[in-house]
């Protein structure tokens, strides 16, 4: 017994290596590392007088932008090896390996009167390939910002297969003046915080601005009347229409659907809250919940056909989803503190939310049915959170304790990681992400 | 009523009253006169001692018993068998030297079993001829064909051999007819030594360890038959051996393709491997891509480069757009991290010129 057992015990043991044989080595690897892409973008080249300063001023917004996301890291110029002096010459990859850039960005930018046209190319430098083809945008030389963003995405969207956000506007509520008499008015800006345009005074209170899917229109609520109405704003043309609702009614948080026809959004008539939608072609209006509690902040699936939303009819305030067009909800948030404010993600396999829990708010993500539910960031006062529209990375505000307290934007990637300020003068709240230019 | 002191009295007497019946660690002279004033053992202990008087007894280790029971001995011998009997025991386990030479170094078991599958584990009779080997560079180290009472240095090499040394004498023209001497062939002496130099007998150069040539495997029916050179015991065991290592590879190898030349990549000679393509695989746990599992191949050079810098993707569980920047990940890590070349063991080339690396970033997604 004994002797069988040794040998099948070294026959087992002589067998290993022998079935570890044949054909190539196999080997599976599951742990990586998580640190941003090294890039190199020499200045742009240069290709005709008086296009020096465009050209770096678009190097310079390409390499912030990429940066700015924290899954990208820029090389420093003083590091390069080799300079690129012309676009179309060939690339000496080995300079750009032993710098250990991983990227490599090479543009040029053409100078004539107001026009200009910049073109770039994108390379692999550990392959010696070039990622995608060369692109050329044409453009007045005032718009360099926009010409930059959209060289930034295409940038972006090679590297990681996904659609960039850098070419796309923010509507939002600037904020002045104290606390207890703040001034509030719709405003416009690059997602950088660039570029602030405002688009109403601030005669009246204003409140939860939401971009219409192709961003030419803006709802938001609006306290003109001395009760909360929906306005529909465009624009382009600052013209404003306000959503008809009867007498006594309080209508609030609206969001357009998908494609832009029809609006959901919360009507309060008799002490109770319920979700509406609004045709507005037609006017006509649809009750979607009819439960005695409050229902509110709705936000449509990407693909239209689900809307979560928040309601109290558990006692505390919770996430739910149902179908768009109304009947049974499903409970999807079960953690201690309330939930609030649900936003489905445009990849649609997230919602984010603000969450308030043991005296402190976050903004947190989950997944449709409540699970990997993570909390990105914690502070005093976070709240709204809105995607960009990649679904990358979650704008907010946050707003800062005691009597001088002031509002600001935030960013912050779903990771939870690269939090930082969206750069803006005076306080501001209320962001809205819209989509990608054209 | 007994004290503590009693008792401790009494057990001290009774171990000792034992120890000396018994007589461990006594010697067997004193053992064997206490004995047989006592007369406490019977006739056949005491021929039994007798017998045990001249080896000391107890003089084996405690582990001895243990030997026999792997190859246990005949029914027949009797219990205290001579010191000459118990030492060979561990023989017929240890086969002699000239039947299992030790393997040479750079092929380790593992290799033996991936060459060839033998029904038994038995080695060729005769080692296979050298092969012709290349000179090598350094010449041949002198030895002398005469060992003498003294050292003789070598003659010239166009010197005949002769008791007396003479130098050659050629008619120089040049030379007056004076001092011309006559013209003569030079001689010298045979070269002899003192001494036999044994390292001129070692061949001058190495010979690298040849792998083992292609046995026929025989039938199992042959197979006790070779077996019975040397000790029948060991040939169960061997047969054991044989049979579950036939078993195992025929449900474990069916049809194998071509099966690398070489001795296996070990557990650590991968893992370093794996360890340096992770260290450059730049996984982005927010990302689509982090959802995919690529496969990829690619073949190394020599010098653990990639060759032509290709890396292939062979397959992948992710949509078009997620499957490309995966695979665009996994081949910078690939490529980034080759530096040199991927420090890999040379002699193992054949196990490593063609790699296949699944990543899997699932253990990375964010949660």
């Amino acid at each position: 017994m004994m002797k069988r057992f040794l040998s099948v015990l070294l026959a087992l043991m002589l067998a290993g290596p022998v079935l570890a044989q044949g054909g190539p080595l196999r080997l599976t690897i599951t742990d990586g590392v998580i640190e941003p892409i090294t890039f190199a973008a020499p200045r742009f080249e240069v290709e005709t007088p008086g296009a020096e300063g465009v050209a770096s001023d678009i190097s310079r917004l390409v390499v912030q932008d990429l940066a700015g996301t924290g899954l990208f890291r820029e090389v420093p110029s003083t590091a390069f090896i080799s300079q690129i002096t012309s676009f179309a010459q060939p690339v000496a990859f080995a300079d750009w390996r032993a710098i250990n850039a991983q990227a490599l960005i090479v543009g040029a930018v053409a100078v004539s009167g107001e026009q200009m046209t910049v073109k770039f190319r994108l390379y692999d430098v550990f392959s010696g390939q070039e990622l995608g083809q060369g692109l050329q945008f044409a453009g007045t030389t005032s718009g360099w910002r926009r010409v930059a963003h959209k060289v930034a995405d295409a940038v972006y969207s090679r590297i990681t297969g996904e659609g960039g956000y850098f070419d796309s506007r923010v509507v939002f509520v600037a904020e002045s003046g104290p606390k207890d008499n703040r001034q509030k008015r719709l405003a416009i800006m690059d997602y950088d915080g660039a570029n602030v345009q405002f688009l109403t005074d601030s005669s009246s209170i204003v409140l939860a601005p939401r971009f219409s899917p192709n961003g030419d229109r803006v709802l938001y609520t609006s306290f003109e009347s001395g009760f909360p109405r929906i306005n529909v704003l465009n624009v382009a043309t600052v013209g404003r229409q306000q959503l008809a609702t009867a007498p006594g009614e309080m209508a609030f948080s609206p969001r357009f659907s998908r494609d832009g026809q029809s609006v959901i959004y919360s009507l309060s008539n008799g002490g109770n809250t319920d979700i509406y939608r609004t045709d507005l072609n037609t006017g006509q209006h649809l009750r979607l919940t009819s439960a005695p509690s409050i229902e509110t902040a709705p936000s449509l699936s990407p693909d239209g056909s689900q809307i979560v939303f928040e309601s109290d009819r558990s006692g505390t305030q919770q996430l739910y989803v149902m179908s768009a067009n109304g009947g049974e909800a499903r409970r999807i948030s079960f953690g201690p503190g309330r939930y609030g404010t649900p936003v489905w993600s445009p990849r649609g396999d997230l919602v984010a939310f603000t969450k308030q829990n043991a005296g402190r708010f976050h903004i947190g993500v989950m997944r449709l049915d409540g699970s990997e539910e993570r909390l990105l960031t914690s502070s005093f006062l976070d709240e709204g959170p809105t995607w960009s529209p990649n679904g990358r990375v979650i704008m907010f505000s946050r707003e800062t304790q005691g009597a001088t307290g002031a509002s600001s934007i935030y960013s912050v990637d779903i990771s939870g990681r690269n939090l930082r300020a969206v750069p803006l003068q005076g306080g501001a709240s209320d962001p809205s992400w819209g989509p990608l230019q054209p | 009523m007994a004290t503590p002191g009693t008792f401790i009295s009494t057990a001290g007497h009774i171990g000792l009253i034992g120890w000396l019946i018994v007589g461990w660690g006594m010697n067997a002279e004193p053992l064997r006169i206490e004995t047989m004033d006592v007369s406490v053992i019977s006739g056949e202990e005491f021929d039994q001692m007798r017998a045990a008087r001249t080896p000391v007894p107890g003089a084996n280790p405690p582990d001895a018993p243990v030997i026999p029971a792997i190859n246990p001995a005949p029914p027949e011998a009797p219990a205290p068998e001579p010191p000459s009997e118990v030492a060979p025991v561990p023989e017929p386990v240890t086969p002699p030297e000239s039947e299992t030479p030790p393997p040479p170094p750079p092929q380790p078991v593992e290799t033996d079993v991936a060459d060839d599958l033998p029904a038994t584990p038995v080695t060729p009779e005769a080692p296979p001829p050298l092969p012709d080997l290349p000179q090598s560079d350094t010449p041949t180290p002198p030895r002398a064909p005469t060992v003498a009472s003294q050292i003789t240095a070598p003659p010239p090499p166009d010197a005949t051999v002769d008791d007396v040394v003479r130098d050659a004498v050629v008619p120089d023209e040049t030379s007056s007819a004076d001092v011309r001497a006559d013209e003569q062939e030079a001689t010298a002496p045979e070269e002899t030594t003192t001494q036999i130099v044994i390292d001129d007998l070692a061949p001058s150069t190495s010979v690298r360890p040849m792998t083992r040539p292609n046995r026929p495997t025989p039938p199992r029916e042959n197979a006790t038959a070779v077996a019975e050179t040397p000790d029948p015991d060991p040939a169960p065991v061997a047969d054991d051996v044989a049979a579950a290592l036939e078993q195992a590879l025929e449900t474990t190898q069916p049809s194998a393709p071509a099966v690398p030349a070489g001795p296996p990549m070990t557990g650590a000679e991968r893992d370093s491997f794996r360890i340096a393509v992770n260290r450059c695989w730049n996984v982005d746990p927010g990302s689509v891509a982090a959802r995919v599992t690529v496969e990829v191949g690619f073949s190394l050079e020599r010098d653990g480069t990639v060759r032509g810098g290709d890396v292939r993707l062979l397959s992948s569980d992710g949509d078009a757009s997620a499957t490309q920047t995966a695979f665009e990940a996994a081949r910078r890590a690939i490529l980034r991290c080759q530096s040199g070349g991927y420090d890999l063991p040379a002699e193992k080339y054949d196990q490593w010129q063609d790699v296949v690396i699944t990543f899997d970033p699932s253990g990375m997604r964010l949660r």
